[in-house]
């Protein structure tokens, strides 16, 4: 199973590549330097999924002490912490072209920073704590606090004036711009997703056999 | 504007080569666990092997002639 999503994922990663270069159009305004959007928004995207089911599968584990739910959280905390380093990387490299800069303390940049930091200290925290129910208990805390940073990430560019543009998909109203630009997106985001869940799987099987080989 | 590919280039190739780094992270640990599995069972096997050629070194053999003890054999030439 976890073979056919790293397949799948490889063809659907292809397939939005084949979209973001072939067949979305040239935007007027920035030029092709607003491709970076089918690669910067499906990070970001994976990264709330990612931390959503590490706070999910956090209360899981606290209510039922099952190790499959502390690791699918730490799984996910790994990945998530991949994907929003790469979504500050690329949203950096797309604002400095764009904006003129590559970082600002605006509310949105900062709270993703936040964000990044603090499931940066929960992977930290892991390695630290040598007893392994207490690592995954304290772990488990953070994992839920730390997620009640992500409305704050969403919601910043509505409560604060920022540089950073309001959400494209997830807003009210939905998507605005045109279907040569939103069924690249819609693609990408599907192919990063995939992405996701594969990298997942194989990590969760990766700490069960570490456990194994450690018992 | 200009297109600024170069900044394009970055953002995806950035992209591609901290996922495949990391990708290649899990693979080769997936390996090295397998082959330590694989050893610790090899290990077991011919422990459980040694144990038995043991057992069966000290047991009356079949004929009915008494064996002596393992130890007490001169080695042979």
């Amino acid at each position: 199973m976890v073979r056919t999503l790293g397949w799948l994922s490889a063809a659907a990663l292809a397939l939005g590549l084949v979209m973001a270069f072939g067949v979305a159009p040239r935007e007027v305004s920035q030029g092709n330097v607003q491709r970076i959007m089918y690669v910067h928004p499906p990070l970001a995207w994976v990264a709330y999924l990612a931390f959503g089911v590490v706070a999910a599968a956090s209360i899981a584990y606290l209510v039922r002490r099952a190790p499959g739910a502390d690791r699918l959280a730490h799984a996910s905390a790994e990945v998530g912490v991949l994907f929003t380093g790469l979504a500050i990387a690329t949203g950096s490299i797309w604002g400095k072209p764009t904006w003129g800069t590559w970082w600002t303390w605006d509310a949105r940049l900062t709270s993703v920073a936040i964000l990044f930091v603090m499931y940066l200290g929960y992977l930290l925290l892991r390695g630290t704590v040598e007893d392994r129910e207490r690592a995954a208990r304290y772990c488990a805390v953070l994992g839920i606090v730390a997620a009640l940073d992500m409305p704050l990430v969403h919601f910043s560019v509505y409560w604060w004036r920022t540089l950073h543009q309001p959400p494209s998909l997830m807003k009210p109203g939905g998507f605005t711009g045109s279907a040569a630009i939103l069924w690249p997106l819609l693609v990408n985001l599907a192919a990063f997703t995939v992405l996701y869940a594969y990298l997942v799987a194989k990590r969760v099987r990766l700490l069960r056999a570490e456990a194994e080989a450690l018992a | 504007m200009p297109d600024n590919w170069g900044f394009v280039t970055a953002a995806y190739g950035l992209t591609a080569l901290v996922l495949g780094l990391y990708w290649r992270r899990l693979v080769r640990r997936e390996k090295e666990l397998d082959h330590a599995r694989e050893a610790r069972s090899r290990t077991a096997r011919a422990a459980a092997g040694a144990a038995t050629v043991a057992e069966r070194s000290r047991q009356p053999s079949r004929s009915g002639h008494p064996r002596s003890e393992p130890a007490s054999r001169p080695p042979l030439p």
